[in-house]
């Protein structure tokens, strides 16, 4: 094949890897945002937290998988434990209130990072059948980036049908709408949104161990990542899952063409079409929840 | 009658107090006082928008960048142009660039607002970083000349420069305040609480947040243009950085949104906590996190709220124990 077509296509195919971990950390932001109001500052700090769990799992028992595992379930406990005792208790201070919590959450958890983990960028490794090419359609691809982007549909079908074949998925849904209705007919409201922020946290662990090989772990990786991720929740729309999954993809492709036409200004290019998108929609691509 | 008087008394025993500083304290805590002051104007300016308008900007270092970049820029390639048209230059490119933003951004308000202004202030950083032939990238703007008032430069005499602050510092502080008292300034915060009803009054909602908007941006760019003077450098970590967007913010949060002078009650325990960790320990981070999460959980008024709640509980008390006399 003529090398600049199969270049295009990988690099097309790296930009949908990244829109796929995009989505993964932007969907659990997005259902948090919709059943609390408010938007997750400490979500970036928690993904970028996983790979550092990751990193140490890896590092005592040499295996990536028990790394995939537990680093996103021991994040997604953390978050739970942060929605128990500060969240739920600081609804006094109302949403900004709310808001600079989770941003002081987010900036405990770094300056923690850089305590114990130093400031200097940590590789991970991944395992040998992870590692190498595989030829698809005449183009050589890096097999560890198709798994991620398997990886993240997985977990977008198990999703699916979490939220829309099943009871629970049913309540959650409902409290997006109107909690307080949910909570007038007798359902333990707190319980789902610890439930809820737990899901939201395991899957933005998830992204962070999925990108940790791809990046490495240093710790600017919550803002470099976390931005685009907060970028995606505003520019698709608060509370639509269809939006930030269309916007991931975009902004996965904008990164890498980007990357590849205009390297210094591709952070730019978010920027712009997020501009765009917003003069000509306040709430976002596909916002139909005013955005409180 | 009592109180205007002992309030002027007050004011004057300020102002000669701050004009004695420089005199009595030494150099070290007139750069103190300094910092003190263009911090606190720049907590004005975001209070502006979250204790009146209810906007929270996670970007206001924009216009605080902007100011610097812009009075620095002027003052290295304009050859002898006087200070103030400097600082004019900075404040008008903050207006700018808050002119160019505010058809979008008045539209949105809460969360959206918050999350626009962090991208779009993380994009100038960005910018201000690659562009580097007109910014200086990592380095910034250093060493510009700095004209002084009458002929030395500001750079040697360091009691000008911090005649020139305080003075355009407190008419900026005394403007910002006078605006709150206008019909104007009030439709502001009927926007906050209810901007449904305000638009039905006939007010024109997007509208006078622009204008809200381009003030707080003006001010703003007028204590980044006068930090730029007083350390005679602009750079992109040190003025446009998203430290410095949320510094006024956690200032605002500790000293209380919603009073005028909470946030500059909120800098002086600020730049108190900040001088004493700088002592101890050397992450900042960690602190100032632990600090945001007490606020929030537990002084969610600020420090000004809780001075109002003893005050409120003193008087109760007083007047409970006066009623107790007269009623034995």
């Amino acid at each position: 094949m003529d090398p600049t077509v199969s270049m295009y296509i990988s690099q097309g195919m790296h930009g949908i890897a990244y829109g796929m971990i995009l989505f993964l950390i932007a969907s659990g932001l997005n259902i948090i945002f919709g059943m609390m109001g408010i938007l997750n500052m400490a979500h970036a700090a928690f993904f970028m937290l996983a790979g550092y769990f990751c990193y140490q799992i890896v590092g005592v028992t040499g295996s990536f998988w028990l790394g995939l595992i537990f680093a996103p379930l021991l994040t997604a406990g953390l978050g739970v434990l942060m929605e128990r005792i500060f969240l739920r208790r600081a609804s006094a201070a109302g949403h900004f209130g709310e808001l600079i919590l989770t941003m002081g959450i987010a900036s405990v958890i770094v300056a923690l990072i850089k305590k114990i983990w130093g400031t200097e960028s940590l590789p991970l490794h991944v395992p040998e059948i992870l590692q190498g090419m595989v030829n698809v359609a005449g183009v050589s691809y890096p097999v560890y980036r198709l798994f991620v982007i398997g990886l993240a549909l997985v977990v977008l079908a198990f999703m699916m049908l979490l939220l829309y074949r099943t009871r629970l998925g049913k309540i959650v849904r409902a409290a997006v709408s109107d909690r307080d209705m949910v909570n007038a007919l007798g359902i333990n409201i707190n319980l789902i949104f610890m439930f809820v922020f737990g899901v939201g946290t395991w899957m933005a662990g998830l992204a962070g161990v999925a990108i940790a090989p791809i990046l490495t772990v240093f710790p600017g990786l919550a803002d470099q990542v976390g931005m685009d991720a907060f970028i995606v929740v505003v520019t698709g729309g608060f509370g639509s899952l269809a939006g930030a999954f269309i916007v991931s993809i975009v902004f996965g492709l904008l990164s890498s063409y980007g990357v590849q036409f205009v390297s210094q200004f591709a952070p730019v290019l978010m920027v712009v079409f997020m501009a765009i998108v917003l003069a000509f929609r306040p709430n976002g691509l596909f916002g139909v929840k005013d955005s409180k | 009658m009592m109180n205007k008087k002992i309030n002027i008394i007050l004011w004057l025993v300020l102002i000669v107090i701050l004009a004695f500083i420089p005199k009595l304290f030494g150099i070290y805590y007139t750069n103190m006082v300094i910092t003190f002051a263009i911090f606190s104007v720049y907590a004005l300016s975001l209070n502006m928008l979250l204790g009146y308008t209810g906007l929270l900007s996670f970007g206001h270092a924009m216009f605080f960048g902007m100011g610097g970049y812009g009075t620095a820029l002027a003052l290295k390639h304009i050859d002898g142009i006087g200070v103030f048209p400097a600082i004019g230059i900075g404040a008008m490119a903050a207006i700018g660039l808050a002119l160019i933003l505010s058809p979008l951004v008045v539209r949105v308000s809460g969360t959206a607002f918050a999350m626009l202004h962090l991208a779009f202030g993380q994009l100038l950083y960005v910018l201000a970083l690659k562009m580097y032939k007109i910014t200086g990238g990592e380095d910034g703007i250093g060493n510009f000349p700095v004209p002084g008032l009458f002929t030395e430069s500001l750079k040697t005499s360091p009691e000008h420069l911090y005649y020139l602050v305080i003075i355009i510092l407190g008419v900026c502080t005394w403007l910002m305040w006078f605006f709150t008292k206008t019909p104007f300034g009030q439709i502001q915060v009927g926007i906050r609480d209810n901007a449904k009803r305000i638009d039905y009054l006939g007010y024109k909602v997007p509208q006078t947040k622009a204008v809200v908007y381009t003030l707080s941006a003006l001010f703003a760019g007028v204590a980044g243009s006068l930090y730029g003077l007083f350390h005679n450098l602009v750079s992109a970590d040190g003025s446009l950085g998203i430290g410095m967007s949320f510094a006024p913010i956690v200032s605002t949060m500790i000293g209380g949104v919603g009073s005028f002078f909470g946030p500059i009650l909120g800098v002086a325990i600020f730049q108190g906590i900040d001088e004493l960790i700088l002592r101890y320990t050397e992450s900042t981070e960690l602190v100032m996190g632990v600090i945001l999460i007490f606020v929030v959980m537990f002084l969610p008024k600020g420090v000004m709220g809780l001075i109002n709640t003893l005050k409120l509980k003193w008087k109760s008390r007083s007047t409970g124990k006066a009623e107790m006399e007269k009623a034995s």
